[in-house]
């Protein structure tokens, strides 16, 4: 009994590997239907410091992810974009990730596309800048100290969008999607010094660490994971990849407990009897 | 010879610190002026240093195909994947869509970028699965709470896990969305607050020593 | 024509996304191909990002209308790859210093307000507004001060932890257990999520308007190690069960 359950144990790795694959591919062929439930006061905190602007503010969106992360934090970034096309806002984008601008491109092109919105007039895509530190500090008196044309080369002086923005003066909002530290950047060289509200949108595994800035409401708000993405997707009634993402992931987080406390299990039994 | 080796460098790091630092608190348009020059040029400056990385992935690259080493076809690829960007970038003048139309440089971003770095990161979900059922041992007080906590997010953050908690904890009158909060922003909060605080003291004290020319690894041997 | 292109880079994608996971059943050449790629392009998009985003408009255009000013920053980053030559490596000092001294300007006031001032701040403010406060609130303003006090007890003080300070120290270590569970908890998301993402890839590109690609590249994969495994026999077998 002992060694079959010892066996048991030390079972073969390609067997939990292909279990995980089962349980998380089974329900995109087929979902189980069971969308996100409840929204955390974090994300909630997010929707209203957008929800409260007024139309025609000047939004600034950091968008600092690749692909490694792109489905937990594609999804939030846009509903994020629809959130505020839907409330008529200007967008700026800046990147300091080099591999984030194709994302950012499919992101514009698709959302802009549907809320009907022109580029240089509604939003302005800056190009990437290597030096996160430095553009932070600049934008602080003259953005376009940095920034004197949008990602493709054109000129950005004359574009309407950026009517009267030149520095975080004239932001009413900064949200930062990452799956890096730059959220931290933002907070701690822009939020805290300059007082424009900061809000972000991270990875799941970097979540936990943001309370205390949220506490503090050093941070307006935080959207988390594929979870966060699903719950910002039901405040703006607009289900996407994150609302379906999240019923995908119903059966593998069962997997994982049923593993751990068999595995668990297992020892004890081998232990004591 | 020392002057130009050391010294200089050091007076570097310690004139931009301490210049840097007092522009924070003074708002004066020296200052600020100041200020803007570094951005820019510091801008500049970074966007030389991932040639660090680049040049020396060449490098060993092109001595493993050289010499013929072990699996020195595999070397080739590293250029081939090199050049699977930059072509396209070069035919493509940069732009990655036109017209809402994909360039060669966003279909490679798209088709091969995307699929090749996103998958790399994907395959650790099944090391955690496996990690999961082969380590998490529940053998100390310690290891109990941090299963505890973990149990409730692993199984809270999901609808099907709500359900679950909902019909054998129902009773309780709390619901797991509402307890993965208070853990988020009450115990959570302690323990990352006082890692936060030893962080930031660390983090100043080496800020410092930098500036002093005290900490000087970063500038190699003599 | 456009169809096309969109098919073709449906297969590439699937090809790549394949082999890639094909590692986790043993590891094999195809893997090593799409590894190495990832490299190569990895590189080479931060390159082409970087010569079209910065390169270009901050250094050749300026340079190009005769403002010389941007050439002392471009040389201090040029100074960084002297790194590679040993005799002349003392040169990337310059680079060096000028980004660590601004760096580490920068940091030190950010540092103090953000993670310091303003967390014994938020962690003392909730007291001040004690009146207002109900029981719970109370009782959760106090775990978290007394809670990260007690983890600043684990990490820093250098005496022996003996007696009181033990106990202070050893009750600081559950409060990190916590946020390493909670942080745990959340990493399995995160990490499924992204599995999550190539499966849902991988699940587009197996419809019929991409001419089934995923099973296809998949059949041929299990073809390959089923034809492998059958030509080299069973010693090998036995070690590549090892390795995985």
């Amino acid at each position: 009994m002992k060694d079959t359950l010892q066996k048991f144990f030390k079972i073969d790795r390609r067997w939990i590997f292909l279990l995980l694959t089962v349980t998380l591919f089974v329900p995109i062929v087929k979902p189980i239907g069971l969308p996100n439930k409840s929204i955390s006061q974090a994300t909630t905190r997010v929707y209203q410091n957008i929800e409260k602007l007024p139309a025609g503010s000047f939004v600034l969106l950091s968008l600092d992810y690749d692909p490694s992360t792109r489905p937990e934090l594609h999804p939030m970034a846009m509903a994020l974009v629809r959130h505020a096309f839907a409330k008529n806002l200007r967008v700026g984008v800046v990147t300091y990730i080099a591999g984030s601008t194709g994302l950012i491109e499919e992101l514009f092109a698709r959302v802009g596309k549907e809320y009907n919105k022109t580029y240089g007039a509604d939003y302005v895509i800056l190009p990437y800048q290597p030096n996160i530190l430095a553009v932070m500090t600049q934008m602080a008196s003259d953005l376009f100290g940095i920034y004197t044309s949008d990602r493709n080369g054109a000129p950005i002086g004359g574009m309407p969008v950026l009517k009267g923005v030149k520095s975080y003066k004239d932001m009413s909002l900064i949200v930062c999607v990452t799956g890096t530290a730059i959220l931290d950047y933002w907070v701690a060289y822009v939020g805290d010094k300059y007082s424009v509200p900061v809000a972000g949108g991270v990875t799941a595994i970097s979540q936990p660490g943001y309370g205390p800035y949220l506490q503090t409401n050093q941070l307006k708000g935080l959207i988390g994971g594929m979870k966060g993405a699903a719950e910002y997707e039901s405040l703006i009634k607009q289900p996407g990849k994150g609302t379906s993402g999240i019923d995908a992931l119903n059966l593998a987080h069962l997997l994982v407990l049923i593993l751990i406390l068999t595995s668990n299990i297992i020892l004890l039994f081998v232990k004591y009897f | 010879m020392k002057l130009i080796k050391k010294h200089i460098p050091l007076a570097i790091v310690f004139v931009t610190g301490v210049l840097t630092l007092v522009s924070y608190y003074v708002p004066h348009k020296v200052s600020v002026d100041y200020i803007e020059t570094m951005n820019k040029w510091e801008n500049i400056v970074v966007a030389f240093a991932f040639l660090l990385g680049l040049i020396s992935l060449f490098f060993s690259h092109y001595h493993k195909i050289k010499r013929k080493g072990d699996g020195w076809g595999y070397s080739l690829f590293v250029f081939i994947g090199f050049l699977a960007m930059i072509i396209p970038a070069y035919t493509s003048g940069g732009k990655q869509m036109v017209e809402g139309v994909l360039t060669p440089l966003g279909w490679a971003y798209k088709y091969i970028y995307t699929a090749l770095s996103g998958t790399m990161f994907a395959v650790l979900a099944f090391y955690i699965v496996s990690t999961a059922y082969r380590s998490f041992r529940i053998k100390s007080p310690q290891a109990f709470v941090l299963f505890v906590a973990a149990f409730i997010l692993i199984l809270g953050k999901v609808p099907l896990g709500q359900i679950i908690w909902d019909s054998a904890l129902g009773w309780t009158g709390q619901n797991a969305a509402g307890v993965i909060e208070w853990i988020m922003s009450v115990p959570a909060v302690a323990g990352k607050r006082g890692i936060m605080i030893g962080i930031s003291i660390g983090a100043i004290v080496t800020s410092l020593k930098i500036i002093f020319g005290i900490e000087k690894q970063y500038m190699g041997k003599d | 024509m456009v169809d096309t292109s969109i098919i073709a880079g449906g297969w590439l994608a699937a090809g790549l996304t394949i082999f890639i996971f094909s590692f986790l059943y043993r590891d094999n050449p195809f893997f090593k191909i799409a590894e190495h790629l990832y490299l190569g392009a990895g590189m080479g998009w931060l390159f082409q990002v970087s010569v079209n985003s910065v390169w270009i408009p901050k250094i050749w255009e300026p340079v190009s209308k005769g403002e010389l000013l941007v050439i002392i920053p471009s040389v201090m980053g040029l100074t960084l790859l002297t790194q590679f030559i040993p005799k002349l490596s003392w040169m990337s000092r310059y680079g060096f210093t000028f980004m660590m001294g601004y760096g580490s300007g920068l940091a030190i006031p950010a540092g103090l307000s953000t993670d310091f001032m303003s967390q014994i701040a938020g962690t003392i403010k909730p007291f001040s507004l004690l009146a207002s406060l109900s029981a719970m609130d109370i009782f959760n303003a106090l775990l978290v001060a007394g809670g990260a006090i007690c983890v600043l007890f684990y990490f820093f003080f250098s005496v022996e932890h003996k007696g009181h300070l033990k106990k202070v120290s050893n009750v600081g270590i559950y409060f990190l257990m916590v946020y390493f569970g909670a942080a745990f908890g959340n990493t399995v998301m995160a990490r499924f999520s992204l599995l999550y993402g190539r499966f849902d890839d991988l699940f587009t590109f197996s419809g019929s308007n991409y001419f089934y690609a995923t099973q296809v590249v998949l059949a041929c994969m299990v073809l390959y190690f089923l034809l492998h495994g059958f030509f080299s026999g069973k010693k090998e077998d036995a070690a590549g069960e090892e390795a995985a």
